[in-house]
């Protein structure tokens, strides 16, 4: 059968209309991702029993595969009558997995702040509320920039996932081509180019972003 | 079908999920080491050539990766088992990240210490194995057990070229049992009771590195 590379040219239209889908699912993710890790973190730092249980839930979380999570709220939020899209399933899914591991990533973030911003916000008798937006948050954003670029190339990597739950992402178009035409080398070649390209991409431009944080930061 | 059966039905994909990671491991060492020292040592061309290929995967989607490599090698005239493929692909993959954990434990060493070893008349070759790797390896070890874990989590993906972890497992007793909430919640359990202890042991070698 040999690989049939004007075949493999074709299905790149096909392949690419899904980029939109895909590049979607990565910044909603990376969005629901950066919300519920911070969240977890703001609940893990306050301590007490909640604090307990978050920590034990980011450990869990960083100890399973994505993709069994992703099963795990496809199959089981219809059981108690939740009824979602795929793609909300998969926003879900990847939010949720990403959240344990951006949960560090604020936490390294906000232990690299000096502890005299803390103590003066209480000198200035700041409540918890506004010492966290108007004092952590901001000197926060700027430790964390790096690595959450970093997370946000590894949600797009992950989106793939997205294609076993049937969401017509670029690998999802894949597999409908390679079903329709029973040819599979081609279109999954095809989308394993796109996908490494888009990351190269996405990393470079999270690469000049960090050095122009760093370049302000020196100023 | 209850609680506890759909616990040891997931458990006969443990094997599977074990014999992956191993054979897994088989490949991304030797690639580690050896791209990660390549890229230390080397200057120019061979660098970026050497480079290309840790990023080709690294940064590449495992997901994609694992299905291109199950359908195109055939196409190419190389038929490997399932098995083989999930391992190389897998494998190779931790193994670009590994890679770059140890290049960076490489470069971190202070000059200091090659140039001790050169003074003592070394080879570059001995300073590279007496001097430099083993001081850049155990300091990399935390990060090399969570790439480890990495793999781990990612053997989940074999399910979806027929090998019988224990992913492909929990959907098996789905078919044929409709208790979502046991079955997912079992193959979550025991992907932590796989990896947890593997993480626990990480933080301990960090502790013990870092005292």
């Amino acid at each position: 059968m040999g690989f049939n590379l004007d075949f493999a040219l074709s299905t790149i239209p096909t392949i690419m209309e899904a980029l939109g889908t895909t590049l979607l699912a990565t910044v909603l993710s990376c969005l629901g991702a950066s919300a519920l890790g911070f969240t977890l973190e703001m609940i893990r730092r306050g301590g007490g029993a909640p604090g307990l249980a978050v920590r034990f839930l980011i450990d869990f979380i960083r100890s399973t595969p994505v993709l069994a999570w992703l099963y795990f709220l496809y199959f089981v939020m219809p059981f108690y009558g939740i009824r979602l899209g795929a793609m909300t399933v998969g926003i879900l899914g990847l939010s949720l997995y990403y959240s344990g591991y951006l949960a560090e990533v604020f936490k390294a973030g906000i232990d690299a702040i000096p502890k005299g911003q803390q103590e003066a916000a209480r000198a200035l008798s700041l409540n918890r509320r506004d010492t966290v937006v108007f004092v952590i948050a901001p000197q926060m954003l700027r430790n964390v920039a790096a690595p959450l670029g970093n997370y946000l190339v590894s949600i797009l990597k992950a989106t793939p996932y997205l294609a076993i739950l049937a969401v017509p992402e670029m690998l999802g178009r894949a597999f409908d081509i390679a079903s329709e035409t029973y040819r599979y080398a081609e279109p999954l070649t095809v989308a394993g180019i796109l996908f490494l390209g888009l990351a190269l991409i996405v990393a470079y431009g999270v690469k000049r972003v960090e050095q122009r944080l760093l370049a302000a930061g020196r100023r | 079908m209850s609680t506890f059966n759909i616990w040891l039905g997931i458990l006969q994909g443990l094997g599977t999920t074990a014999q992956v990671t191993a054979y897994g491991l088989v490949f991304a060492v030797p690639f580690a080491l050896v791209f990660g020292v390549a890229q230390f040592l080397t200057t120019g061309m061979t660098r970026f050539l050497v480079t290309a290929i840790i990023e080709f995967w690294r940064s590449s989607a495992v997901v994609v990766l694992l299905f291109v490599f199950y359908y195109v090698l055939p196409v190419m005239g190389i038929t490997l088992s399932a098995l083989t493929v999930s391992a190389l692909v897998l494998g190779l993959n931790t193994g670009g990240y590994a890679s770059q954990a140890v290049r960076a434990g490489l470069q971190s060493l202070p000059a200091g210490q090659r140039e001790a070893g050169m003074a003592l008349g070394l080879s570059r070759l001995a300073i590279l194995l007496l001097i430099e790797l083993p001081q850049a390896l155990i300091a990399m070890g935390p990060t090399f057990i969570n790439n480890l874990i990495q793999l781990v989590k990612a053997t989940s993906l074999v399910s979806l070229v027929t090998l019988t972890d224990m992913t492909f497992r929990a959907k098996e007793i789905a078919q044929t049992n409709y208790d979502p909430v046991a079955i997912y919640s079992a193959l979550l359990l025991a992907f932590f009771v796989v990896c947890y202890p593997i993480a626990l042991a990480g933080r301990w070698l960090e502790a013990r590195i870092q005292s």
